[in-house]
Formats: C-alpha cells, structure tokens, sequence
C-alpha cells in the first residue's frame, strides 16, 4: 500500500482548518486501508508550518519551500504536488475544495495521468481502490464515485470534523523545478458597498424561483421590511443582474447567521447554504418539494412564494398593529 | 487570433431530473436540455474578445446528436465554426478521457485561448479545464470574472471566498474557465440564427482525432456506481393547511422566536 498525501492550504500565515479535515479523512482512510499518512505544505519559509502539520495529524511531511511558491500559482503549486505524490508513492492525494484547490487538483491528475474525484464530502477505502460521495446537479442528487489505481480527490470544507490530536512526524525538503508561464499579480479585496447582512435579525433572501427583477422590491423587500430584516438573495439573481454582488448570501457573497433567515425561491445549492445555514430559524418556501433548501431549514413551506410571502407580509403587519 | 470554446449541453435547469432505474444517472428521454449555464459565459467572453480584437471563434462540445441543438445557439450568438465530438467512447470517457479530446482538438486548431465554464450544472466537477491545460502544457485560471487582453498577455481575475480576487497575468496559449455571472449573456439574434444555418459543424470521431481506443471504456479511471436522492436528515417540519393557516402557523413562529 502507498501513502495517503494531504496538501495543506495555508492561507493568513497558517494551516486552514480545512487541512485538518483532510487529516481526518486521510487517517481514518489509512487505518482501514493499511496506508500511512503523509503531509506537504508548500510556500516560502514554510518549515515551521511544516513541522506543525506533521506534529499534528499529518505525520511525515514533505515541504517545497520556495520564494517561487510564496503566492499560490497553478503551475507552481501543481509542479510541487506531482513531485510530492511521487517521493511519497502516493496511492491518494487529498487536496481541500477550495479556490486554490479546484484551480490547481485537475492539473495534478492530469500530469501523473491518474483518476480524480472533485468536491467529495465522503471517502471510503475499497481494497486498493476508494470509493466516494459527492453532490451533482447543484446538490439535487447524491453520486457515488469509485476510482482505479492513483487518485487525486478535493474535499469539500466542512464536510467532516477536523483532527485535532497529534502525530510524529519528521519534514524532508523537496526540491522541484517550479517554473511557470503565469504570474500572480495581486489580490484585490472588494469594496463594501453598505449592505451588511452579517448585522441582520432577519434577512428574508429571494432566489432564482422570484423569477424576475422587479419581483424583489415587490414582494421580497416588503416581507423584509415587515420583520426589520434586510433582503437577500441566492447567487443565480446576482448573477443574472436582477440585484447586486453585496445582497449575494453564499460561499462567494457573505455569510449570515441570523436569527431567523427566509428563504423564498431558493433551491439550496451547496454554495448557498454554506452562507447561510448557520442561521438561527431557517424558514423555506419552495414550490419544489425535493428542493435542498428543505434539508437545512426548520420549517419548510411547499407552496408558490407569491401566495405565500404577500399573505406573511400582510399577516405580520397586522400582527404589529 | 483563434479562441475555443468548450461547452456543454446538460440538462435544463427547471428539469425533472428522475434517477434511472438501475441508478446509472438520470432519465435522459423527453426532458429539455440546454447549454450549460457557466459555458454560456465562457461563449459571451469568447464573442467580446473577437469583437473588440477580432478572432476566430470555434465552439467544440462532445456529445449526441442533441448537442447539434447547442452547438446551433452558439453560432447563433456569433460563434464562426462547430466541432461536434459525435462518438459512444467519447461521450462515456470520464474527466480525464474528456479533457484528452478537448486538449487534441486545441492542439489540431492551435487555439490561442481556449475558454471554459468553471464547472458544468450536471457533474459540478470543475475537473476538466484545468487537465486541458495541464496536457497543454498551458497555463489556467479558474473562476474568473473579468479579463482583458493585451497583444499576447491576459490579464484575469479569479474569484476568491468572501468576495477577494486574485490577480493573474499569463501569455497565450493560456486556459481560462470563467466564473458564472462574468458578463451579461448575449442573445441569438434572429439574423444571427439564420446565418448559423450556414455556418459548419464539423462531426468527429474519436479515430479522427486519433485517440481510438485511448479514452472511455475501459481506459476510464473513474466510475459513477450509482445517483441517488440524498437522504434526508433532519428534514424541515413541512407546514399543511390553506395559505391562511400556514401564514398563520408561521406568524406564531416568528412571535416565539421573539421577533414580532
């Protein structure tokens, strides 16, 4: 059996938590399987961070440190990972789903010519092979995928809890050519433009289900406005332009915890309720009754939204007096 | 200047997706099918760049015959030419296999720019426009939401969490997979439809790319073992009654949670 390589994320100056997930999968992987675990951290004056990943689940732990990696690069980071996969003749490569993580995974499979299985939120050893359980169509149906021979798979955040015990573990340096045709230039933060939903009691979010631009000040905003909330919305309404980026609740727009979130419309893909399903009380309305909204909400409405929401606008207005 | 467009026709979004009955994947007879909605950004980025510069644009997509629906559209939108990857094998080949036809497609074409979406709606695997560069030898970004080009370099912003960008630059050949909600969407024109009618759309086999017996089938280093309905937890307390008794049941719920 070969090892089990967990790439770590460093993201602010430390491991991200989502690399300790990993760890627990790769362990419990291991333990059923017979493989050892091993780790990588890469990046520039990383030896620290290295040392801490192997003392803390990871176990030996391969490092490029380099001021080449010193900011994320497919090219790079993908070199260094393919380098390692093979000093550690790794049977599975665990990289976590995140943006760093989707841009530079399928370039790794595809240069060591092996399987990949993306955005995976379980993992089960199969013989020498695994098995795994991600989400397809927008989280509306479950897959489970098997893979033959070397398998490079991403890890959906979240998905489990991380590893919070120890390990022993040496670091041994890798060295890697590390050229690349692109260049990083810079990060940019986003201007906050005003609307801060992570202040919200209530935040009442529309979705791709409202149906029309002009649907949102009609019937999301009033409902809204009726509990003192703000409104939201679900990232396809941002993307088709019928509100802005900063109403956008999601992995990619801002992440709320209400006390008591609304969602009309929304079908829950698994971008959304990362941003929302914190929430307190998550009310849905949804005319689909197999909508994954459902699953996250304490109580669920299977109705048209426009019956709905006019009728809870009235009723709480009349409640106030 | 040649720009590629990889796109996918995948089931519509408002479709009633039924698994099959020995859980292979979904009933695929009598639902609507559409582009994909991330891939229609990628071809409305391809079309500015060939306005404002001026390139030829190449539209390729594998699939059945229904794919000549999509690949249709997109000249419609102003696409130059189709390549319609028509063969069993392919259209069974995993993401590795997938981005093998698509790489000697862009290789056969010499595309200077090969545009992707980030992901498709059916899979979600965001898996094969990075292996397409990676066997290029090329290099990507994934989920960008603007670019500009200057003579042979691209500028491109990928979105990060919680609203950051990075910043990339890179020299062409490159592989961009653009974010969904990069651009707004352009229409087929009426006129643009019937000009597609006479624009060609090449079939291809896997022979005529070369790669017979190199990619699906048994070369599949993957395998869906079967699609399910997720189970369900801790599933919502689901309200009955008339539209005034479940408002009415909600507006107790809202004064218990101290709000009203």
């Amino acid at each position: 059996m070969g090892t089990i390589l967990v790439v770590a994320e460093i993201s602010k100056g430390a491991i991200r938590e989502a690399s300790y997930e990993l760890v627990a999968i790769a362990r419990e992987l291991a333990s059923a399987g017979g493989h050892e675990v091993n780790g990588l951290v890469i990046g520039s004056g990383v030896g620290d961070l290295a040392k801490t990943f192997a003392g803390k689940g990871a176990g030996k732990t391969y490092v490029v440190d380099s001021a080449a990696a010193a900011n994320y690069n497919p090219e790079v980071h993908g070199k260094a990972i393919k380098a390692a996969a093979k000093a550690a003749n790794a049977s599975l490569v665990l990289i976590s789903n995140t943006p760093t993580g989707w841009d530079v995974a399928p370039r790794v499979a595809a240069g060591l010519d092996c399987a990949f299985v993306s955005d995976c939120f379980k993992a089960s050893a199969a013989g020498a092979d695994f098995n795994f359980v991600r989400r397809v169509f927008n989280g509306k149906l479950d897959a489970e995928i098997s893979s033959t021979g070397q398998t490079v798979a991403t890890i959906q955040p979240g998905a489990v809890s991380a590893f919070a015990g120890t390990s022993d573990g040496a670091t041994e340096a890798l060295s890697v050519d590390l050229g690349a045709k692109s260049k990083f230039v810079e990060i940019k933060i986003a201007q906050s433009t005003g609307v801060d939903l992570t202040k919200a009691d209530v935040i009442v979010s529309g979705g791709r289900g409202v149906g029309a631009p002009e649907k949102f000040p009609e019937v999301i905003q009033p409902l809204a406005d009726a509990l003192g909330g703000a409104m939201g919305a679900s990232r396809p309404v941002v993307d088709a332009g019928w509100l802005d980026h900063p109403y956008q609740v999601g992995s990619s727009g801002q992440v709320v915890a209400p006390k008591l979130y609304i969602a009309a419309g929304i079908s829950g893909a698994i971008q959304h309720l990362v941003g929302m399903k914190a929430s307190n009380f998550i009310i849905a309305i949804n005319k689909d009754p197999d909508a994954p909204i459902f699953e996250v909400a304490n109580i669920g409405v299977v109705a048209d939204l426009f019956e709905i929401v006019p009728a809870l606008t009235a009723a709480v207005k009349a409640a106030k007096g | 200047m040649k720009v590629m467009v990889c796109l996918k026709q995948v089931p519509h979004q408002d479709a009633r997706l039924d698994v099959k009955s020995d859980g292979s994947w979904i009933q695929e007879d009598n639902i609507k099918f559409e582009i994909n909605s991330y891939d229609t950004y990628a071809v409305e980025e391809a079309l500015r760049m060939k306005d404002k510069a001026g390139a030829e644009v190449v539209v390729v997509s594998i699939g059945p015959d229904r794919v000549t629906q999509a690949l249709r559209t997109a000249l419609g939108m102003g696409a130059d030419r189709a390549i319609h990857v028509n063969d069993p094998a392919a259209i069974g080949a995993d993401a590795l296999g997938t981005a093998k036809i698509l790489a000697a497609i862009a290789k056969a074409e010499s595309a200077d720019v090969i545009f992707a979406g980030l992901m498709a709606d059916d899979g979600n695997g965001a898996a094969i426009p990075p292996m397409v560069a990676e066997l290029l030898d090329i290099p990507s970004a994934t989920g960008v939401l603007a670019m500009t080009a200057d003579g042979g370099s691209i500028k491109a912003e990928r979105e990060l969490e919680g609203g950051a960008l990075e910043v990339v630059e890179m020299p062409t050949p490159c592989l961009i997979a653009i974010q969904s909600g990069a651009n707004q969407v352009r229409y087929a024109s009426l006129k643009g439809i019937m000009q597609a009618k006479k624009k060609p759309v090449d079939v291809k086999s896997l022979a005529d790319l070369g790669l017979a017996d190199s990619v699906g089938g048994t070369n599949n280093k993957t395998a869906i073992k079967k699609i399910y309905v997720p189970k369900k937890g801790d599933s919502a307390e689901i309200l009955k009654g008339s539209t005034d008794e479940i408002v009415a049941q909600l507006v107790t719920k809202i004064k218990e949670l101290g709000l009203l």
